[in-house]
């Protein structure tokens, strides 16, 4: 457990950069997560992305399959990966709010 | 290369690492990953973790604070050794009483299992990871602390906390792949001791990694599914992947749920349906081609054949492996089907005979055996054709070596593959190599343990797989196949994959072996296998 600052933003984290406390999360938490995956500017497509997860999760307590995700958004899994260098679950999935994967996954 | 000179070491200078490993000095992988400087930098362990808790080597997986205290440090000691002689007690150790015991007392130190221990072959033979290291100080500690033998005639060692803590730790630097007690001349278990470690530490001492327990075990206990998955969810998804499915391959199916008197339960790893949701709609696409009569549970824990205690703690292994075996009952099915997942088989079909009695011991069967017999009947139309690509097969430990599952998954292959595209491993069947991701390693990734994971236990099994290839271009438009039929194994392929960037670079793609039969089903459409990257 850590914790994670930049600017206003401060944040309890895990090892992996993941947010502890998830209901802190709103869209200045996201912006200063996303650069630590690399991505300095959340585009709409972007967005697009992390409030399906972000609703989906809200909704249901976990996270959604990978490929809901892609038919929901219209996004292939290729270009979730140029949106998100490290993925839907570890790279959007952090911007998100969520937290991390569990399980065989 | 550091490495201890002795099994004393393991109790001094608790801040220091006893061994680390220069990714430089490691034995090169095959082309075109040959070129030693150009693989990725190993992470190094921050200073804040090296402060915080116990140092063994160049990463941590368990997450034991340092002591801070007298206590605190009589705490670890004395519930160790507490554990431990409960190990010996047929009450507390109805689970491995005999083979522990055996193995605990006779060891030769002839050292024919360090030959076949992958870890310490990719470490370049450090000590450290010598199965035998491990080994030798939980039995020098045995003889002297709990038979209270001369330390003269089976070795010496002092019991402190810092021993305690390190071979804790150390216990999860060792896949479980039982690769030693396969080649034991007299059959001792040295995997067998690491588990044992592990499960003093979780059931006497409350200590184990977090992925295995508190988001493993006891979630899935707690609402069904370690993936998080509640009934609801996993209803919901399955619907979707019937829907995806028929897309895919133009044949209408509905997944069966809770259908009382059915033949079959199938149980897959849940991971399946939230990461490879091609894996369980093959499984349904076949099941209702052949005509089967067959059910998944949307009982909590029904849906998913995890059970990670096999790993660590046996009242948790219990706990879940009642709870297959009492859905199954109260479903009336005449047999559990195991999906692609090895430890769930090690679970529930081998381990869990210790624990089922009664009308509980309801037959349990491997899906490659389900499969294949469907292969045999001839009720599938299929078109070898279509899989025409090189194929290579990875052997999980728990299927393969544990339950001697070999040929099944062969014949399918020979059946749904053109002769000339499948090459065998070096080694393979019962003498294979672990994924590297055995024993929980493929869900831990807390500080660097996943660069670890890369370098000392996947780097073999990626070895092979590169090998295995030679004899194709590895250009990356030239699609290759590792068909790995265990999620487990899967989850570890692709992330060492995705670390050396394999499938980019070289064209090397994975999946599961049900997905094979329906790529090669001539009543679907073809392209069920769709080479993107997931």
């Amino acid at each position: 457990m850590a914790t994670f600052e930049q600017g206003s933003v401060s944040i309890t984290v895990d090892e992996d950069g993941f947010m502890m406390e998830p209901e802190a999360w709103n869209e200045d938490v996201a912006n200063a997560l996303a650069t630590t995956e690399g991505v300095n500017d959340l585009t709409e497509d972007h967005w697009k992305v992390v409030n399906y997860l972000r609703d989906y999760y809200l909704q249901f307590g976990v996270a959604p399959m990978i490929r809901k995700l892609c038919k929901q958004t219209g996004f292939q899994l290729k270009e979730i990966y140029e949106l998100f260098p490290s993925g839907p679950a570890k790279g959007a999935c952090k911007v998100a709010g969520l937290p991390k994967p569990t399980g065989c996954v | 290369m550091k490495q201890p000179n002795s099994v004393k070491d393991m109790g001094k200078n608790p801040g220091e690492p006893l061994a680390q490993i220069n990714q430089y000095e490691q034995i090169p992988l095959p082309p075109p990953f040959d070129k030693i400087d150009e693989e990725p930098e190993f992470a190094q362990l921050s200073d804040a973790a090296r402060e915080k808790y116990v140092v063994l080597d160049d990463t941590i997986a368990v997450n034991i604070e340092k002591p801070k205290t007298k206590e605190e440090e009589d705490k670890l000691v004395n519930g160790f050794l507490s554990g431990l002689e409960k190990l010996f007690s047929v009450d507390d150790n109805w689970t491995f009483l005999q083979p522990f015991e055996m193995s605990m007392e006779h060891c030769a130190k002839c050292h024919t299992c360090s030959d076949a221990c992958p870890i310490f072959q990719e470490s370049g033979e450090n000590e450290l990871y010598r199965p035998v290291y491990r080994s030798e100080i939980l039995r020098r500690i045995y003889f002297k602390y709990v038979k209270k033998a001369s330390p003269s005639l089976h070795g010496d060692i002092d019991l402190n906390w810092e021993t305690v803590a390190r071979l804790i730790e150390l216990s999860y630097r060792c896949n479980l792949c039982r690769r030693c007690a396969q080649t034991c001349p007299i059959g001792a278990d040295n995997a067998l001791l690491s588990r044992e470690i592990r499960k003093i530490a979780s059931m006497e001492m409350g200590i184990v990694p977090k992925e295995i327990h508190d988001d493993g075990s006891v979630l899935q206990l707690r609402v069904g599914s370690s993936t998080g998955m509640t009934p609801m969810i996993v209803k919901d998804n399955i619907e979707f992947i019937d829907e995806d499915t028929a897309e895919r391959t133009g044949i209408t199916i509905e997944t069966p749920f809770d259908k009382v008197g059915a033949d079959i339960l199938l149980i897959h790893n849940a991971g399946e349906i939230m990461a490879w949701p091609e894996n369980p709609g093959a499984f349904a696409t076949v099941f209702e081609a052949a005509g089967l009569s067959w059910t998944l549970s949307s009982d909590a824990i029904g849906y998913d054949g995890i059970n990670y205690g096999v790993w660590y703690d046996d009242v948790q292994f219990a706990r879940v492996a009642v709870r297959h075996a009492a859905i199954a009952k109260k479903l009336g099915v005449r047999k559990i089907v195991l999906g692609e997942c090895g430890h769930a088989h090690k679970a529930l079909t081998v381990i869990a005979d210790k624990v089922l009695t009664g009308d509980l011991n309801i037959p349990r069967e491997s899906s490659m055996v389900t499969l294949r017999d469907i292969i045999r009947s001839g009720v599938l139309k299929l078109d070898k054709s279509r899989n025409d690509f090189p194929v290579t097969l990875h052997d999980p430990c728990n299927l393969v070596r544990l339950m001697g599952i070999v040929s099944p998954q062969r014949e399918i292959i020979d059946a749904v593959v053109p002769e000339g595209r499948f090459r065998e491993m070096a080694p393979h069947g019962v003498e294979n190599y672990c994924c590297g991701g055995g024993s929980g390693f493929a869900i831990m990734s807390g500080h660097n343990f996943k660069d670890w994971r890369h370098r000392m236990t996947g780097r073999r099994k990626f070895r092979q797989i590169l090998n295995a290839f030679q004899d194709e271009s590895m250009d990356p438009s030239h699609m290759k196949y590792v068909c790995a039929p265990c999620s487990n194994c899967k989850g570890q392929i692709r992330d060492i994959i995705t670390y050396y960037d394999a499938f980019e670079k070289a064209g090397i793609y994975y999946g599961g072996l049900v997905e094979l039969i329906v790529n090669a089903m001539v009543d679907v459409k073809p392209g069920f296998i769709d080479w993107e990257w997931h």
